[in-house]
């Protein structure tokens, strides 16, 4: 193509006036415009249809060689775009389908499955001037996988935190014995129990104000179980207020079987397990009101909180109850910590199940996730690392391939959605 | 009680009665300043045919009267006194463990709270605890009567919720002592004493329950709330009812009783008395232990939650070197006290050597080999007899905790234990296979590996066994019972300098400098050098009991000598008969390799050919 620099720089000029003067007006087209069509670019060649890898079988690879006349030295560029056009192979009209901008020799298609396409390629210059199109010439039908590879790190990760689970299940069913550190708020259990035992005083369990579906009162429960199995061996007296109805039925047949296995079904009172109001506000005044008037030496809060964590906690505290709290509540675990002698703090709440019934599959189950965790937590500092490697090194003229092979494979694949949104 | 003014008392004379040997002393003013000069011993004479503990102890005083040159015994079989010229002394007190010593039985509501503070406060005063009756202790009711019946103890200490706390518990308890209908070994016309120190609004039911089946002493609450412990009432009414109920009715102590200045103590209690009495004046932490054939006790005094020294003391009664020997043997397991053997060993011929010490318990070692062999079962025995103590030797339990944000990961429960090995300033050994080792080191060596102190720590045994009769003149005169601890009963080994941390072979574990005026030019080379120890290395530096020195270590990184990882400790320290044994094995102690520990005997030159 020839340069013509005076003309287009006469056309910026008079855009530039135009926008200064609001008020002038000119002719609807341009000198520039006024020109002849320009001739249409060469084709492109080479055309080639694949299935689209690691998808369902509903897409299409279409590549081709660029135009001749699509060079980086062309100003201003002959070819602008290439249209994309495709037809089903059992007959039809072409149809365009999608472009794809210069330099860019790719386009993915969306089909459907099932059906085999014939595409063809057309080079666009300026001035919409059209290059003959470039045909394949065989039909191709898109293949389903039954594997999204781009994923196969999901899958790895998956056999090995499964593969953990069942090894660390099959060890502790052959008497190995399974570290789990102590956690004292599970620990302190027998001590607030005997604490209320000695003073002749009851023992307040908080099951939360969530319903049986949240799985917080579902740990809390579990925790209850081993509550009142100390609380019926000591002989005490339990008191469990609930918020939800089907809590407070599930919380009676957990104390009732509780009492059962220690051996005392006779001092099991279901009275004792009783719902006050689902209203949030309602239920704290109630329970709150229970601590000032019968003053229970040990108070338990597990389960789901909210704003009367503090509440209870501090009443609690104010009667000298030693108080147990179990949340994976974030935004409620500091006043908990503050205002009570044990808690348990978010995971170490949901491992209580394993860590009080200490059973070879529930424990194995506990460390196959801790290796899980351990992987993931590598994983993240060792994307860090990479990430910010490929950056440094590439400032400083390193060659840094490896590197960026990695991190484009962590952030496409593993952070990005590894092809699961088209 | 003694009417005598301290400054007046210049001969004591003071007696053990153990359950086979009498042991005299006599303690006399020398230059200004109270020193044991003699002592003699007798079998005891409590059971048939003589059945009078007096004629044992007259025994022994005669003969401590004899090698004293001092008539001590009157015509009519007395203890002359007061003192004047060659004749009488001027106090006689007197300790005793005859007959087994003092038997008790504990109930409380909780057995980890309420009862554990009355096993503490009759251990504390002396006492054997058979058994420990709670609510939680998962036994029926039946099951305790029938306990309280065959056990046959001395003395019940009840105890049960705090003041204003739970009535129907302590009541449910004590509702099974009539029902045991127990008997008390000595004297079958009297009955047994019972000291109710529980929740106060409870003992007045109580009191009705037990009606006339028992004798009852009422004493304030050993834990009025559960934040406070005072066991001090009833460990003082555990004392006035061994001397009138126990004693009183044992053959020959109502003569005793007479005769001392002071009440009788139980020994081990008196042994606790001049722990507390030496740790509180000198303002340190100790561990004492006492090894026996069946038992092994050990005494502690560390600081507890609030600051204030705490005594506790443990009886392991089946921890010992000879009747409970195969017992150590079960706990500790063969492979790991054979690890202290550093020579090949059958072990057919180990069981057999086990179980001829078991069924010929006076045996002594008359081989080289049968010597390692007992003191590596006696490093076990301690160990194990260690670590019960620290499981005992603990906080509170049930008390409610003060927390901040801060603590969110580092949440302690009640209960842990209160004995802080880098505390420990001083340890003391008694008992036979650590008072008679043939060698001075051999004790000091035992020691280390059994307790593996931390930091720096003095090395000391008893081998006389003169704690208790020091234990009960500490309640008359305190300061003669200090002076003659720390110069005649102790008899100083040294000190160990080990700093705690995982060792790294090869590495280095800390650096050391002495430096000091010597005494003798003996030792002026020992007084100015440096050295390094390494990672699982074990040196002696000889120093003398009478000189002083000062020792600056520089742990290596990753070990801690008492001022933090890392960071240099200086201390002024005291020799003793064996030395400096500097220490880099680090702590906890963990090792497999057999040579390694013939490396350590040997520099501390253990077993000479």
């Amino acid at each position: 193509m020839p340069h013509h620099p005076t003309r287009h720089g006469l056309g910026t000029l008079l855009f530039a006036v135009a926008a200064t003067f609001p008020g002038l007006s000119f002719a609807d087209d341009a000198p520039g415009d006024a020109a002849p069509p320009a001739s249409p670019p060469a084709p492109p060649t080479d055309i080639v249809v694949e299935d689209r890898p690691d998808d369902a079988g509903d897409g299409l690879v279409v590549r081709w060689t660029l135009s001749k006349d699509d060079t980086e030295d062309a100003d201003p560029r002959t070819v602008l775009k290439y249209v994309v056009e495709r037809k089903p192979a059992k007959g039809g009209e072409f149809e365009q389908v999608g472009e794809s901008t210069y330099k860019q020799p790719e386009f993915e298609d969306e089909v459907d499955h099932g059906t085999a396409y014939l595409y063809r390629v057309v080079a666009v210059g300026r001035g919409d001037v059209r290059s003959p199109a470039a045909e394949s010439t065989e039909a191709v039908q898109p293949v389903l996988q039954w594997f999204n590879g781009r994923r196969a790190w999901f899958g790895i990760l998956l056999l090995v935190v499964c593969g953990s689970v069942v090894y660390f299940i099959q060890i502790a069913r052959r008497g190995t014995d399974l570290y789990i550190r102590p956690i004292a708020g599970l620990e302190a259990v027998d001590e607030a129990v005997g604490r209320a035992t000695e003073m002749g005083k009851s023992v307040l369990f908080v099951p939360g104000i969530q319903d049986i579906n949240d799985i917080q009162t579902v740990a809390g429960i579990t925790v209850l179980s081993r509550v009142a199995r100390t609380v019926a061996e000591y002989d005490a007296e339990l008191v469990v207020p609930t918020a939800r109805s089907l809590v407070m039925t599930t919380a009676q047949e957990t104390v009732e079987a509780a009492y059962l296995s220690a051996g005392r079904p006779d001092a099991y009172r279901e009275d004792d397990v009783y719902y006050l109001t689902d209203e949030q506000f309602g239920y704290v005044a109630g329970v709150t009101g229970t601590m000032v008037r019968d003053e229970p030496a040990a108070c338990f809060y597990m389960g789901a909180f909210y704003a009367e964590s503090l509440i209870l906690a501090e009443t609690a505290n104010s009667i000298g109850a030693i108080q147990v709290a179990g949340t994976a509540m974030p935004s409620q675990l500091p006043f908990f910590v503050a205002a009570c002698d044990y808690t348990l703090i978010g995971e170490e709440f949901f491992a209580a199940s394993a860590y009080l019934s200490g059973e070879a599959h529930q424990l194995g189950s506990l460390k196959g996730q801790d290796v899980g965790k351990g992987i993931g937590a590598t994983l993240v500092v060792l994307g860090c690392l990479v990430l910010t490697a490929t950056t440094l090194f590439t400032v400083r003229g390193f060659d840094v391939g490896l590197l960026t092979a990695i991190g484009d494979y962590l952030t496409q694949n593993v952070l990005g959605d590894g092809g699961l949104s088209r | 009680m003694t009417d005598l003014d301290p400054a007046n008392i210049n001969v004591i004379l003071a007696t053990d009665c153990g359950s086979t040997t009498t042991k005299a002393i006599l303690i006399q003013k020398v230059d200004g300043q109270y020193r044991q000069t003699h002592r003699g011993e007798a079998p005891t004479t409590v059971e048939e045919p003589v059945a009078d503990v007096t004629v044992g102890v007259t025994n022994a005083v005669t003969e401590v009267g004899e090698l004293a040159g001092r008539k001590l015994i009157d015509e009519n079989g007395e203890v002359i006194r007061p003192a004047s010229g060659d004749v009488g002394c001027d106090i006689y007190i007197s300790t005793s463990s005859a007959g087994g010593g003092l038997q008790m039985m504990v109930t409380g509501v909780i057995a980890e709270m309420t009862a554990a503070s009355a096993k503490r406060a009759a251990l504390g005063a002396g006492a054997i605890v058979m058994d420990t009756i709670a609510t939680n202790d998962k036994r029926q009711p039946y099951q305790r009567i029938e306990r309280i019946r065959e056990l046959r103890p001395d003395m019940m200490l009840m105890s049960g919720g705090t003041d204003g706390g739970t009535v129907k518990k302590v009541v449910e308890i004590a509702e099974l002592i009539p029902p045991a209908r127990p008997r008390p070994r000595f004297g079958s016309g009297y009955q047994m004493p019972v000291i109710y120190a529980g929740n106060k609004d409870a003992a007045e039911t109580v009191t009705e329950t037990l009606g006339d089946s028992v004798a009852l002493s009422v004493v304030p609450n050993l834990r009025p709330t559960m934040e406070v412990e005072n066991l001090a009432p009833a460990r003082d009414a555990i004392h006035d009812l061994f001397l009138e109920h126990v004693m009183a009715h044992a053959p020959g102590y109502d003569k005793l009783i007479k005769w001392t200045n002071a009440p009788i103590m139980p020994t081990p209690g008196a042994v606790g008395d001049i722990l507390k009495t030496i740790a509180q004046r000198q303002g340190i932490s100790a561990v004492g232990v006492d090894i026996g054939g069946a038992t092994t006790d050990v005494f502690s005094v560390f600081p507890g939650a609030d600051g204030e020294p705490v005594f506790n003391r443990t009886v392991s009664a089946n921890l010992g070197m000879s009747y409970s020997i195969s017992n150590v043997c079960a706990e500790a397991t063969m492979p790991v006290i054979l690890k202290w053997v550093h020579f090949d060993m059958d072990e057919r011929e180990l069981r057999n050597r086990v179980k001829n010490k078991m069924i010929r318990p006076t045996t002594i070692p008359q081989t080289r080999e049968a010597l390692v062999f007992e003191q590596a079962v006696a490093r076990e025995a301690l160990r194990l007899a260690y670590e019960q103590h620290k499981a005992f030797a603990t906080t509170l339990k049930g008390v409610q905790q003060q927390r901040t944000v801060g603590d969110t990961f580092s949440q302690d429960t009640g209960g842990q234990t209160i004995v802080d090995d880098m505390a420990l300033d001083l340890l003391v050994a008694s008992g036979g296979v650590l008072s008679h080792a043939p060698r001075m080191e051999q004790t000091a060596a035992m020691l280390v590996d059994a307790f593996q102190p931390r930091g720096f720590t003095r090395l000391a045994k008893d081998s006389i066994f003169m704690m208790p009769h020091l234990g009960v003149l500490a309640s008359v005169h305190p300061e003669a019972a200090t002076e003659v601890f720390e110069r005649d009963c102790l008899i100083q080994l040294g000190v160990c300098i080990a700093p705690a941390g995982k060792p790294k072979p090869g590495k280095l574990c800390f650096k050391y400098q002495i430096d000091g005026v010597a005494a003798d030019d003996e030792f002026a080379e020992v007084l100015h050098h440096s050295g390094e120890i390494a990672c699982g290395e074990m040196k002696l530096i000889r120093l003398p009991a009478e000189q002083e020195a000062r020792v600056r270590v520089e742990p290596a990184r990753g070990f801690d000598c008492g001022a933090g990882r890392g960071k240099p400790v200086e201390r002024k320290v005291r020799g003793g008969t064996v030395g400096l044994v500097l220490d880099g094995r680090g702590r906890p102690l963990d090792f497999e390799a057999r040579e390694e520990v013939a490396g350590w005997y040997e520099a501390l030159e253990l077993y000479p050919e």
